[in-house]
């Protein structure tokens, strides 16, 4: 049985990925930020997959603390019942926010949990992901496009804008999985980005106001229900030989920018590495192979 | 410049502490809450290359001020801005609350203010300017039924810094009056901005905004800021009507928003 950690499980896009997982017979360790909302889950993943292996925990992941305690939790998990090995990390937890607000850390909310968080929690499964040959799978969006990243202020503490910080994380999403991609693929860890084009969840009503939320109930009439997406999640963790290309709409190759380029990657590595107080391995090293 | 910020783990104070390091400032952040402390430090000094130095400080105790201020002291800190953030709103009506919840509001949101304020301008920088700041709120402009004691708290607060602008201006201290309408700091305040509806939205003021323009006012001249055309607007109207007026006015809507909205969840909120 294969092992995934799936964030942003009890609802939405990241719930039909739950599902689509746990009937290809996955164990599904979900990662939600609310305990009665994550039991709802687990109770409509058993509803879709009866003898699904899947359990929640639940964390803040926009406090990096949570995101610590999480994969701690994870890994032991990961180490009682699968040799420490995971074969999926989806990172699909994602908000947006009509205003600037910031984390503990005071870190602007959607930078924090849309980028950071999955950058974090990556890193600490990273030996995991090693020992599996593992995938990393972000979900972006189709609204990265026609956007740079704002370096001088990634955290928008000048001129806010929703949907431009939203846009920055989710080309953050890319250029993540692409540095991931050119460190370690020599190790057997593959990155991906799924688009799941526009779908109906309730992104743009939580913990957002005025106008945000109205334009998102007029928007997400348009979408594709959740699950219409969940089948590239699959496509993406099962097929072998690893899928070659980078962003995935609907189980095909899909074009992103140009601005997804070696030079960017690097850059937010650095600087998503000082802003979580973290160092990326050049090589992912198994504690077996450590103690040589 | 060296700059204290008190209720540094809460969302203005820390959007505060943002903006100060971004000026390059070296900061003293104090809280109750000293692991919010360790993480905003640790935010602020990836971010910036500034100093941050933490304390933990129930401000509303002598003993922990005395504390706060002979640690400062045994640092030999000498200091240039006083912003005070820290305060609490409990929500509700009068009788719905404890009378201890309504007593604090004044022990946080003024003598503890008055503590800290008068301790800092005695360690102020020899022969240089001083900036310190007042967090009052839009709230200090009326009588407002439901958060009767919070009102009058910032009331105090505000007419302290019009006051002490007077009285320290050839001290070269300048004084500013912060008196933000809502601020989207916390989950709640967003649940209860968007409880108000239109007008909870219209006098919602952006936080980063705020914050750059509240450094600026007080580097520049002190005063009171009001953030927000549609709030500076309110404000001038409602100054032109009695005072029982529009403290009946407040006290309908507040009383409509209500309805939606259970106010306990806003208890001890930082502003
Ligand atoms: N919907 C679209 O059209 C669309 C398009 C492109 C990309 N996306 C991306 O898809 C991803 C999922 O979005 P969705 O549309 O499925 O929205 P959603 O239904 O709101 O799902 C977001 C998930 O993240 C969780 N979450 C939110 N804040 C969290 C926090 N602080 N800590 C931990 N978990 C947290 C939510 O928990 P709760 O259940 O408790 O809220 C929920 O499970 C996001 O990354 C989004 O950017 C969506």
């Amino acid at each position: 049985m294969k092992y995934a950690v799936i964030t942003g499980a009890s609802s939405g896009i990241g719930l039909a990925a739950s599902v689509e997982l746990a009937q290809k017979g996955y164990a599904v360790i979900g990662v939600g930020r609310d305990e009665a909302r994550c039991e709802q889950a687990a109770l409509q993943i058993r509803a879709a997959a009866p003898d699904a292996n899947i359990r929640f925990l639940c964390a803040d992941l926009m406090q990096q603390r949570e995101v610590a305690r999480v994969a701690h939790e994870i890994t032991e998990i990961l180490l009682q019942e699968h040799e420490g090995k995971l074969d999926a990390l989806i990172n699909n937890a994602g908000c947006v926010r009509s205003w600037y607000t910031t984390t503990e850390e005071g870190y602007e909310q959607q930078f924090a949990l849309n980028h950071l968080a999955g950058f974090l929690l990556t890193w600490f499964l990273l030996s995991q992901l090693g020992r599996a040959g593992g995938r990393v799978l972000m979900t972006g969006s189709e609204s990265h496009k026609q956007f740079r990243m704002r370096w001088h202020d990634v955290m928008f503490s000048r001129g806010y804008n929703p949907l431009a910080a939203y846009k920055q994380s989710k080309l953050s999403n890319i250029l993540f999985a692409r540095g991931l991609n050119d460190r370690y693929q020599k190790d057997g860890v593959r990155a991906y980005v799924v688009d799941p084009g526009l779908v109906c969840t309730e992104i743009g009503c939580k913990n957002t106001g005025g106008l945000v939320n109205w334009i998102w109930n007029m928007r997400k009439k348009h979408g594709a229900q959740p699950e219409v997406p969940a089948g590239t999640y699959g496509y993406l963790c099962e097929t072998e030989p690893a899928p070659e290309e980078l962003y995935y709409y609907r189980c095909k190759p899909n074009r992103y920018s140009k601005q997804v380029t070696r030079e960017n990657a690097d850059r937010l590595f650095a600087l998503s590495e000082r802003l979580c107080g973290v160092e990326y391995p050049s090589a992912i090293v198994t504690e077996k192979e450590k103690t040589i | 410049m060296n700059v204290m910020i008190t209720g540094a783990s809460g969302g203005l104070g820390r959007a505060l502490a943002n903006e100060c390091g971004r000026r390059g400032y070296n900061l003293f952040l104090t809280d109750i809450d000293a692991r919010g402390l360790k993480s905003i430090q640790r935010g602020v000094e990836r971010q910036f290359n500034v100093t941050v130095t933490t304390a933990a400080c129930d401000l509303t105790s002598d003993e922990s001020v005395d504390e706060l201020v002979r640690s400062i002291d045994s640092l030999g800190i000498r200091f240039d801005m006083l912003l005070n953030v820290a305060g609490v709103d409990y929500e509700g009506g009068f009788l719905e609350r404890s009378g201890r919840d309504i007593v604090r509001i004044i022990s946080l949101n003024n003598e503890a203010t008055l503590r800290i304020t008068h301790a800092l301008l005695n360690r102020r920088r020899e022969g240089l300017p001083f900036y310190l700041l007042f967090t009052s709120s839009l709230a200090s402009m009326y009588p407002m039924p439901l958060k009767a004691t919070y009102a009058a708290s910032k009331r105090f607060l505000l007419d302290l810094a019009v006051a002490l602008r007077e009285e320290l201006r050839d001290k070269r201290v300048n004084v500013l009056a912060l008196c933000p309408g809502g601020l989207a700091t916390t989950r709640e305040a967003m649940r209860g901005i968007a409880a108000q509806g239109f007008w909870g939205s219209a006098t919602t003021n952006p936080l980063e905004v705020v914050s750059r323009k509240t450094i600026d006012r007080l580097e520049a001249r002190g005063g009171i800021y009001i953030p927000g055309a549609l709030n500076r607007v309110l404000t001038f109207f409602g100054k032109l009507l009695p005072r029982r007026w529009v403290a009946a006015a407040i006290y309908r809507r507040w009383q409509k928003a209500q309805e939606h909205w259970k106010p306990a969840e806003l208890s001890a909120e930082k502003l």
